[in-house]
């Protein structure tokens, strides 16, 4: 029994709250959708929306490694490289990861926590429909005079004060996107700290929950500094301030700092919440409640809080005091201090565990290893003396891919995997499952693993040519996006099947050692659920 | 949802984008006097 059990659910009050017998009904057609207020309405359009961003941003990854096939230049320019590389990271980071988590949060918090929806529901909806406008505008960029923004997914200064008007494009959609997030946010944290069934203390919480809570005041502390720092930037591009200009007595360095005390939190921003997932995957699959809760919740926490005092880590190369390189190297192995707690707790789970391995679990081991592995070379780029040497190289590009693949995307494969019966009813088929993660996790570190050894060997990220020892890697890495890319057509055509009614039917609680809220109610959940809170003992 | 429910959520809410804004004015404050060569 997970330590996030809930000991008793008064009878009826998870079921017989279908849409028919209410009043409030299901509207149906383009306006249950436009005007959704429903929590998993939004979740399931976020869910969708993240996955389509995800395959822009794939689609850009692909034809960034298409040119690197081979040195020399074969198809694109350098400033169009430079555009597909920075609209890669930023279509990634904010169109598909944290819209993908949010999509989570919208489904799963509710209905775990015996909320009847979120505390703000049409908030919900604004949140939701401003994102589509982002992405619409980010991708239209690439069309105005002189291209989409190609300053990097960081927007460092001075390139972000030269750029063309696809530059100011991309500054208006993070503040958008931004927006979002923050209404997202505030909308976890209401729900969350207010709307939890009687009995349904924090201590009880699924972790999933105590995940996204601290992602939460993470984003209401973070996104507006990264509002900040791009506002900063348009009114040095437009209303005659010079923060970041040099030539004008500003500091570009500044930018650095202001960014990056969102940036690494944000990197916190896409696990946590990943984190949440495998926590309740393993116990689940091992059929044992999850090892060291409360200690999960400090390391959750603790990982957040210093999430906040390491930012310069990514600027050890701005040439900053010995004493400020030492501190900052030394804050952040700390890190590694909550996040072995962590990984220690999920194996202990496992041990002596009745495990099965249906893909969820797949998913939830490989990411363990996976993002450990990720994990470890962050450890390693912590170092001073070894980040200046790898600064900027195909090693930083590894390891953050380690991390943010598998780490973040793998932990939503296995949360949608694990989810997807109680979402649309159905089971998913899970020979095609498993093909999807052996495919996934194979071509995953076929494309990323050459990269470590790409970047020890000097090779600079972000650059369209190389030299021509390093062409045999390249290739590899090539190949292997390639495959990568393909084997997330597995995962669309699994999750259609489950949407598309097809697949057995699932039952209340499909997964035998699964415990919680949500699988009290029918599969797939009904439109309203909780509308008379359970009473967890 | 209950009408005390509601009101607390709206007051949590306030408190919240009440911070949200406060640090973004931090931020460019703080950007601000760093420009000025005040950095402390």
């Amino acid at each position: 029994m997970s330590s996030v059990t809930v000991d008793h659910v008064e009878p009826g009050h998870g079921h017989g709250h279908g849409h028919d017998d209410h009043h409030h009904a299901m509207p149906t057609g383009w306006r249950r959708w436009l005007f959704a207020t429903n929590h998993k309405d939004i979740g399931t359009m976020y869910l969708i929306f993240s996955f389509l961003m995800l395959l822009e941003g794939g689609t850009l990854a692909l034809l960034l490694r298409t040119e690197l096939f081979e040195p020399g230049l074969q198809f694109f320019r350098p400033e169009l490289f430079n555009q597909f590389t920075t609209m890669h990271g930023l279509i990634m980071v904010f169109g598909a990861i944290m819209p993908a988590f949010v999509g989570f949060a919208n489904w799963m918090v509710p209905l775990q926590i015996g909320a009847s929806d979120m505390a703000f529901a049409r908030m919900n909806n604004l949140s939701f429909w401003i994102l589509p406008m982002a992405a619409l505008l980010l991708t239209a960029s690439f069309f105005v005079p002189g291209g989409a923004t190609a300053a990097g997914w960081t927007l460092y200064a001075p390139l972000s004060l030269q750029m063309g008007p696809g530059m100011d494009m991309a500054i208006f959609a993070m503040h958008i996107m931004g927006a979002s997030s923050i209404m997202g946010a505030i909308n976890v944290i209401v729900t969350i700290l207010n709307m939890r069934a009687p009995g349904m203390t924090l201590m009880k919480m699924p972790l999933f929950c105590w995940t996204w809570l601290i992602t939460a005041f993470l984003l209401i502390a973070v996104m507006p500094v990264l509002a900040a720092a791009v506002t900063m930037v348009l009114t040095d591009r437009h209303f005659g301030t010079d923060f970041f200009n040099a030539a004008a007595g500003g500091d570009p360095v500044l930018y650095q700092h202001v960014f990056w005390f969102f940036g690494h939190p944000e990197v916190y921003i896409m696990i946590l919440p990943a984190f949440g997932i495998v926590s309740a995957v393993v116990p689940a699959f091992a059929r044992k409640p999850l090892f060291g809760y409360a200690s999960m919740v400090y390391a959750t926490a603790a990982i957040a809080v210093l999430s906040f005092i390491v930012w310069a880590h990514h600027m050890f190369t701005t040439g900053m005091p010995v004493t400020g390189q030492l501190y900052f190297m030394y804050a952040t192995m700390l890190i590694s201090i909550p996040t072995g707690v962590k990984v220690f707790n999920w194996v202990a789970t496992m041990w002596r565990g009745s495990m099965t391995f249906e893909t969820p679990m797949l998913f939830a081991i490989g990411f363990i290893f996976v993002f450990t592995m990720g994990g470890f070379t962050g450890l390693i780029l912590s170092v001073a003396p070894i980040d200046i040497q790898v600064h900027d190289t195909y090693y930083v590009v590894a390891h953050f891919h380690y991390v943010l693949v598998a780490g973040s995307l793998f932990g939503l494969f296995s949360g949608a995997y694990y989810w997807v019966p109680k979402w649309t009813g159905r089971m998913y088929n899970e020979k095609l499952g498993k093909l999807h993660f052996w495919s996934s996790l194979i071509s995953f570190n076929v494309t990323f693993f050459p990269m470590h050894f790409l970047g020890l060997a000097g090779m600079p990220r972000r650059y369209a040519d190389y030299a021509a020892q390093f062409t045999t890697f390249h290739q590899i890495a090539t190949i292997g996006a390639f495959w990568f890319g393909l084997s997330q057509l597995i995962f669309l055509y699994a999750m259609l099947r489950c949407f598309a009614g097809k697949g057995e039917p699932a039952a209340d609680k499909p997964w035998e050692g699964a415990e919680g809220l949500e699988w009290t109610v029918p599969s797939p959940a009904p439109f309203h659920t909780f509308e008379t809170p359970p009473d967890v003992k | 949802m209950t009408p005390e429910q509601r009101r607390s959520n709206r007051i949590i809410g306030l408190v919240l984008l009440v911070f949200v804004v406060a640090i973004f004015a931090w931020a460019m404050f703080k950007g601000g006097s760093l420009f000025a060569g005040d950095g402390t």
